[in-house]
C-alpha cells in the first residue's frame, strides 16, 4: 500500500443496505478524490445518462492522499457524481468541500465513500474505524444542519461535546464525529441543495444535497483512530516550513473569538466568534458580509442552516444578485403581479425575516419557493422570460446556468466553463493577476512583460509562449479583432492555457486536493521576481506524502487523463460542440458586468460603495477596481484595464476549434477520438463511446 | 530546585513546560498531526501527546480546547508506574518521560493522571503509553527536541498558540498552563 492511502473505499448501496469494500489500489492511477471519483463512477454507473435523482445515481466522496496530513490547503474533499442544478442537462459534476471530514475519513481507513441506490427510509450513516452502520434518520429528518449535527454528536459520542478520552473497543480518540449533512433544502430535492459540514462548510454547486435527498441519505458521520503513514516525516515536515516561511500568514486577531482553519492548514481563512454569527463563513459568505442589506450576515447562516446553495441565492437575495429583486421592482414579480411572490415578502428583501421565508417556501415548495427552489433557470423558463433575461444580461448567468463567480475579464474563466460542465470556481485561475491573494497589490504594478515571462516558465510543460497570457481582445468598434485571433483571447495560445487550466485543476487542485485558495501559487510577495511556489509546492508535498517521484508535467497528463473521462461522460450525456456556448449577454457590452476584485481595503459592514445602478432592467452594476491585464500591442507587453470586455461569437468559435484540436477531440463535435484516448490508457472508454456511436472522428 | 508539597516525597521540577492558548487556538490540529508523526512516522490522531479537541458547531470560546502534559511538580503518573518505565530524566531537564522498553502496559499511570482527558496516551498496537517529552526523542524529526530544544507542536503551530517555556505554571487549575501567552509570561 503506498503511503498516504489507506488502501479501501468504501462501498455501500443503500438500496440493499450492503457495504464491501473497494481496493484504492486499481485507481490508484488517478490520484485520489475526483480522479478517482470519476473512475469509479465510469465503471459503476452503468447508464450515464441518468437524471441525478434516479437512484441508479452513484456519487463519490473522496479525499485525497493529502488529506490527514499538515499540507497546507491539502484536506479538502471532491465529491462527483451526476448532479441536479446544471440547465439544460443535469451533467455529471464536482463539488469541494474542506473542514475536517475528509482527514477523519482517512483516519478512520478509508480513501474514501461510494454511495449507490436508494434507501427506503431516510437513514444516516455511521462510521467508526472499520465498522459501519447505516442508521435509521428518525428524529434528524426534517432538524437544520446545526441541530442534526449536534444529535449525531450526541448519538455517537454519548455525549454533547468533549473533555475525556472516548474509549472505541481498545482504541480511544478525544475527537468528535466529523459529519456530513443535508438540510431541509437537500431533503426536499433541491436542486439548491447542499451538504454541510459544521455550518459554514459547505459542498454547494451541483446540486448534490438535492441526490443525497433523492436516496434518503440525511448524513454521514466519521470517526477515525487510525494513522496515515507518511513516506518521508522529514521531508513533509521540511516542505510545510518552506512553505510556510514563503507564503504563511501571522496571526490576526478576532474581537471576541478566533480565526479557523480547515485540518492541516496554516492559513485562517475562516472565523469563529462568541455570537456565532457567520461560523465558519468563507468566500461567498464574504458578500453577503459586507452586503448593504440589513440583514446579509445573517441571511447568510440561514441559508447554511437550511442547506440551500448561497451562490444562487445571490440571485434572490443580494443587492449584486438582484435578478428576482429586479422583476419585483420592475413591477413583474410581486403580490398578485404575473409572477405570484406569495408566500414570501419581497417588501421585505434583504431582511432575515425575508431570508427564512424564502427558506422555507423553497424548502416546503410553496408558492413562489416551489419555482425558486429549481434554481433560476429553470424559474425563469417556467416564467417565460429566460430568453430576453439571458439577452440582457438580467439573469446575469453565462454557462450551464449557474451564477457568476469570476469571468471577464478573465477570459480563460467562461470559456473553462463552458467546456465543463459548471461554474468551475477556481479562485486562482480568476486571473494570473486578479486571482492571487498573495499581496496582489504589488503584483498590480509588476511590468506586463515580467509578469507573462514568469507566468510561462510555469505551465509546463507548456512553457514559454508567454501569449497563453495575452488578453487582447476585439475592442468595441472591432478593430482589433486580428490580434485578438492571432494571440489573444481567442488564439490557439489562449487555448492552450486553457486546456492546461483544466489539466492543472482535474489533478492537482481536485484529485491531489490542494486547496484553490493557495495552488497555483504564482505569486510570492517575498520571492525576487514574485516567482510564487508553484510548480515546486505541488510535487514536493505530494512526494513526501507518497514516496513517489512524481513530476510536474506527469501530474498534468493525469489531469488530461481525468478531463477526458468526464469529457466522455458528458459526451454519453448528450454533449456536443453546439451546446457549448456562452449566454447571449457575454456579446454585448453587458457581457463585461460583473463584480470583478477590488484590491482596496474591504468596507465595513454595510459600508460599501454601491455604483449607481442606472439600468434597472439590464445586469448588475460594474463595481470598480478591474485588474490590468497584460495585453501584447505594437511589439511590446502593456498592462491594460479592460472592464468593459465582452465576447465575439466568430471569436469564440475560433477559440474552440482552437481548443478541442489541442485535446485531440474531433472539432466537429467536440467528442474524444480513439487515438486520444488510447494514448491515456483509456481503450474501454473509447470502446464504450464508439459503441454508443460517439466516437470522435480522427482528422 | 525541588518539589516541596507537603507529604509528598519531593522529585526535582521539570525545567520545561508547554503553555497553550486556547481562546486563540485555530483548531487546524497540525500540532497533533507533527506530535504523532515525528515520534511514530505516521500521522494519527489518536497517538498525539498534545490533544486540541474541538466541536466545530459551538460557539467561541467553548469550541475549542487544548491540553497538554503539565510536566507535573507533583507527578502521580511517575509515582503509579510500577517498572520505573516513567520516571523524571535527571539528564534532560528532569522531564517526566517514559521509557517504552520499561513499560508492561499496565495503565496505572493513565489511571493516576488526575486530568481529563488523561495526558498519558495509549498506544494500543505496542500496548504501552506514551506521554510528551518535549520532543527529546523524535526519530522522524531533524531538529534537536528536549527542554534544552526545540518542539514540534511549537514549531509547527500557525497561530503561536504553543510556547515552551522554563518557569514552572502554577499548578492549582488550569490557568497556569492554558492562558493569553505573551513574551513575559513564556520568559
Amino acid at each position: 500500500m503506498t503511503a498516504g492511502y489507506t488502501g479501501k473505499i468504501l462501498r455501500i448501496n443503500l438500496t440493499h443496505g450492503s457495504k464491501s469494500i473497494i481496493d484504492t489500489e486499481q485507481y490508484e492511477e488517478f490520484g485520489g478524490g475526483h480522479g478517482i471519483g470519476s473512475a469509479i463512477f465510469w465503471d459503476l454507473c452503468q447508464d450515464k445518462a441518468i437524471s441525478g435523482y434516479d437512484p441508479r445515481n452513484v456519487i463519490t466522496i473522496m479525499p485525497g492522499p493529502n488529506a490527514g496530513t499538515c499540507i497546507p490547503g491539502g484536506n479538502r474533499m471532491e465529491l462527483c457524481g451526476v448532479g441536479t442544478f446544471a440547465y439544460p442537462v443535469e451533467w455529471f459534476t464536482r463539488s469541494n468541500i474542506g473542514g475536517f471530514f475528509s482527514s477523519m475519513l482517512k483516519f478512520a481507513g478509508w480513501d474514501g465513500i461510494v454511495i449507490e441506490g436508494k434507501a427506503s427510509k431516510p437513514v444516516w450513516i455511521n462510521i467508526i474505524d472499520d465498522k459501519v452502520i447505516i442508521e435509521d434518520a428518525t428524529g434528524l429528518w426534517g432538524q437544520l444542519v446545526n441541530t442534526a449535527q449536534a444529535e449525531i454528536w450526541r448519538r455517537v459520542t454519548g455525549r454533547d461535546s468533549f473533555g475525556e478520552w472516548l474509549p472505541l473497543g481498545d482504541k480511544q480518540t478525544t475527537q468528535g464525529p466529523s459529519i456530513l449533512c443535508i438540510g431541509p433544502g437537500g431533503e426536499n430535492l433541491s436542486r439548491l441543495g447542499t451538504i454541510q459540514s459544521g455550518i459554514g462548510v459547505s459542498s454547494s454547486e451541483g446540486g448534490l444535497g438535492g441526490v443525497w435527498g433523492s436516496k434518503n441519505l440525511k448524513a454521514i458521520s466519521v470517526l477515525g483512530t487510525g494513522s496515515i503513514k507518511i513516506a518521508d516525516p522529514v521531508a513533509l515536515i521540511a516542505t510545510r516550513n518552506w512553505a510556510n516561511a514563503l507564503i504563511g500568514q501571522k496571526p490576526a486577531p478576532v474581537p471576541n473569538g478566533r480565526q479557523v482553519s480547515c485540518a492541516g492548514c496554516f492559513w485562517k481563512c475562516k472565523s469563529r466568534t462568541q455570537s456565532g454569527a457567520y461560523q465558519d463563513g468563507m468566500c461567498l459568505r464574504g458578500f453577503y458580509l459586507t452586503d448593504p442589506l440589513p440583514d446579509g450576515r445573517t441571511a447568510s447562516d440561514i441559508y447554511s442552516l437550511y442547506g440551500f446553495n448561497m451562490n444562487e441565492l445571490a440571485g434572490v437575495s443580494l443587492t449584486d444578485g438582484v435578478y428576482v429583486d429586479k422583476l419585483y421592482k420592475m413591477g413583474v414579480l410581486g403580490p398578485g403581479k404575473p409572477i405570484d411572490s406569495s408566500p414570501v415578502p419581497f417588501e421585505k428583501f434583504g431582511s432575515a425575516e425575508y431570508a427564512e421565508s424564502l427558506c422555507k417556501a423553497m424548502a416546503n415548495r410553496e408558492g413562489i419557493g416551489a419555482d425558486l427552489t429549481e434554481g433560476l433557470m429553470r424559474a425563469s423558463a417556467k416564467w417565460g422570460r429566460l430568453e430576453q433575461d439571458l439577452a440582457s444580461g438580467l439573469l446575469h448567468k453565462a454557462h450551464w446556468g449557474y451564477s457568476w463567480h469570476w469571468s471577464l475579464p478573465n477570459v480563460e474563466q467562461p470559456f473553462s466553463s463552458m467546456v465543463s460542465e459548471r461554474e468551475i470556481v477556481e479562485h486562482i485561475f480568476t486571473s494570473p493577476r486578479n486571482g492571487s491573494i498573495l499581496g496582489s497589490p504589488e503584483f498590480m504594478k509588476m511590468p506586463a512583460e515580467k509578469l507573462v515571462d514568469m507566468l510561462s516558465k510555469k505551465v509546463i510543460p507548456y512553457t514559454n509562449d508567454p501569449f497563453m497570457f495575452d488578453y487582447n481582445w476585439q475592442e468595441p468598434d472591432g478593430s482589433n479583432m486580428k490580434q485578438a485571433l492571432e494571440t489573444g483571447i481567442y488564439s490557439e495560445h489562449k487555448a492552450k492555457f486553457v486546456a492546461w487550466h483544466r489539466h492543472y485543476s482535474r489533478f492537482y487542485i481536485q484529485s491531489v486536493l490542494y486547496c484553490d485558495y493557495i495552488c497555483p501559487c504564482w505569486f510570492d510577495p517575498q520571492a525576487e521576481n514574485w516567482s510564487g511556489l508553484t510548480p515546486e509546492f505541488e510535487t514536493r508535498f505530494f512526494n513526501a506524502v507518497t514516496g513517489k517521484n512524481l513530476s510536474f508535467a506527469e501530474g498534468i497528463e493525469k489531469g488530461r487523463k481525468i478531463w477526458n473521462t468526464d469529457r466522455a461522460i458528458w459526451v454519453l450525456q448528450g454533449r456536443h460542440r453546439n451546446m457549448e456556448n456562452l449566454a447571449p449577454f457575454m456579446f454585448t457590452p453587458a457581457g463585461s458586468s460583473v463584480k470583478t476584485i477590488d484590491f482596496r481595503p474591504p468596507p465595513a459592514p454595510g459600508q460599501i460603495e454601491s455604483p449607481a445602478d442606472d439600468n434597472p432592467e439590464g445586469p448588475p452594476p460594474l463595481l470598480p477596481g478591474a485588474a490590468p491585464q497584460a495585453v501584447y500591442k505594437n511589439g511590446q507587453w502593456a498592462s491594460v484595464a479592460q472592464a468593459n470586455m465582452y465576447l465575439d461569437k466568430a471569436g469564440v468559435e475560433q477559440w474552440k476549434t482552437h481548443y478541442y484540436k489541442f485535446e485531440g477531440w474531433d472539432v466537429e463535435t467536440g467528442w474524444p477520438t480513439r487515438n486520444t484516448l488510447e494514448e491515456l490508457g483509456l481503450r474501454k472508454v473509447a470502446d464504450t463511446l464508439q459503441k454508443a456511436g460517439k466516437l470522435g472522428k480522427a482528422k | 530546585m525541588v518539589n516541596k508539597s507537603p507529604g509528598v516525597k519531593a522529585l526535582p521540577l521539570a525545567e520545561g513546560y508547554l503553555l497553550v492558548d486556547s481562546k486563540k487556538c485555530q483548531g487546524c490540529l497540525s500540532c497533533m498531526m507533527v506530535c504523532s508523526m515525528v515520534h511514530e512516522g505516521s500521522i494519527c490522531l489518536s497517538l498525539s501527546r498534545i490533544q486540541v479537541m474541538q466541536n466545530i458547531l459551538k460557539k467561541w470560546p467553548e469550541d475549542i480546547k487544548i491540553v497538554q502534559c503539565r510536566q507535573c511538580a507533583n507527578p502521580l503518573c511517575v509515582k503509579a508506574c510500577p517498572t520505573g518505565a516513567l520516571y523524571v530524566d535527571t539528564a534532560n531537564g528532569n522531564i517526566r518521560v517514559i521509557d517504552e522498553a520499561k513499560c508492561n502496559g499496565c495503565k496505572k499511570c493513565i489511571t493516576a493522571c488526575p486530568f481529563l482527558p488523561q495526558r498519558i496516551v495509549w498506544n494500543p498496537e505496542t500496548g504501552k503509553a506514551l506521554k510528551c517529552d518535549l520532543c527529546l526523542n523524535t526519530p522522524y524529526w531533524k531538529e534537536k527536541g528536549g527542554p534544552s530544544g526545540k518542539q514540534a507542536c511549537v514549531e509547527i503551530c500557525p497561530q503561536q498558540v504553543i510556547k515552551f517555556t522554563r518557569k514552572a505554571p502554577k499548578q492549582q487549575g488550569d490557568g497556569g498552563y492554558d492562558l493569553e501567552l505573551s513574551e513575559e509570561i513564556v520568559k
